[in-house]
């Protein structure tokens, strides 16, 4: 299956664009695509401990199965105020 | 409801403090605690021209009425917020904190509360720009669930 990931804030940075397209194999979940994305870039890999996934507008648990097609989105530490 | 509870709490730009303080004081209130963070020009020794908020849009809108909401169960409160997106200036209005309540207690430790929330739980990064035209993102904290704090 193919997911699309968006990155935000510094995590974009660390990744080397605003969205990366990752085929993955079926079944995959949250957790697996934040491994590969790890396995590609080793600037997010350093910090992938501390980011979450999100899903539309609510936080997703990495558990959580993947399906074709899906868009989720890297939220990295924040820092509102 | 608060004309202003209609309206979106991300905003693009600069906030303006007087736009969010419209509301009439409620007549059971006696407080009125407002916070508001601004851009300031030195951070860490570094001198700093000004800030550009980004965020998850989406997500921070629900985070930002999740914690007004949470704010008035807890403290039994009136609360509003909001936090700006976008590039700004030194002195200028990122994060807008607006409590009324019956009395000053209450009110201090609803503010305080709903700003450290808005820090540890909503989804907005701040690149902070230098004077000698280098920018970084600042160290942030790992995202938390409103109901964990």
């Amino acid at each position: 299956m193919r997911i699309t990931i968006e990155c935000y804030g510094a995590s974009a940075r660390w990744c080397g664009s605003d969205a990366i397209t990752l085929d993955l194999a079926d079944g995959a979940t949250g957790a697996d695509a934040l491994d590969a994305l790890a396995d590609r870039y080793p600037d997010f890999a350093a910090r992938r401990d501390n980011v979450a996934i999100a899903s539309g507008d609510a936080i997703a648990s990495p558990t959580a199965p993947l399906v074709d097609g899906d868009v989720i989105a890297l939220i990295p530490p924040v820092s509102a105020g | 409801m608060s004309a202003l509870k209609t309206q979106p709490r991300v905003r693009d730009g600069a906030l303006n403090l007087a736009d969010w303080l419209a509301d009439p004081q409620p007549a059971t209130a006696g407080a009125l605690n407002v916070f508001a963070g601004t851009v300031r020009n030195i951070h860490e020794g570094n001198a700093v021209s000004g800030m550009t908020y980004h965020a998850h849009r989406g997500l921070a809108e629900a985070r930002l009425r999740e914690i007004e909401a949470a704010a008035e169960a807890r403290f039994k409160v009136h609360a509003l917020v909001a936090h700006a997106v976008g590039k700004l200036e030194i002195g200028e209005i990122s994060v807008i904190v607006v409590i009324r309540g019956g009395h000053r207690a209450e009110g201090f430790e609803a503010c305080r509360w709903t700003i450290d929330t808005i820090k540890a739980a909503v989804p907005i990064w701040k690149e902070e720009h230098y004077v000698d035209g280098e920018a970084r993102f600042l160290e942030g904290v790992p995202i938390q669930p409103v109901e964990s704090l």
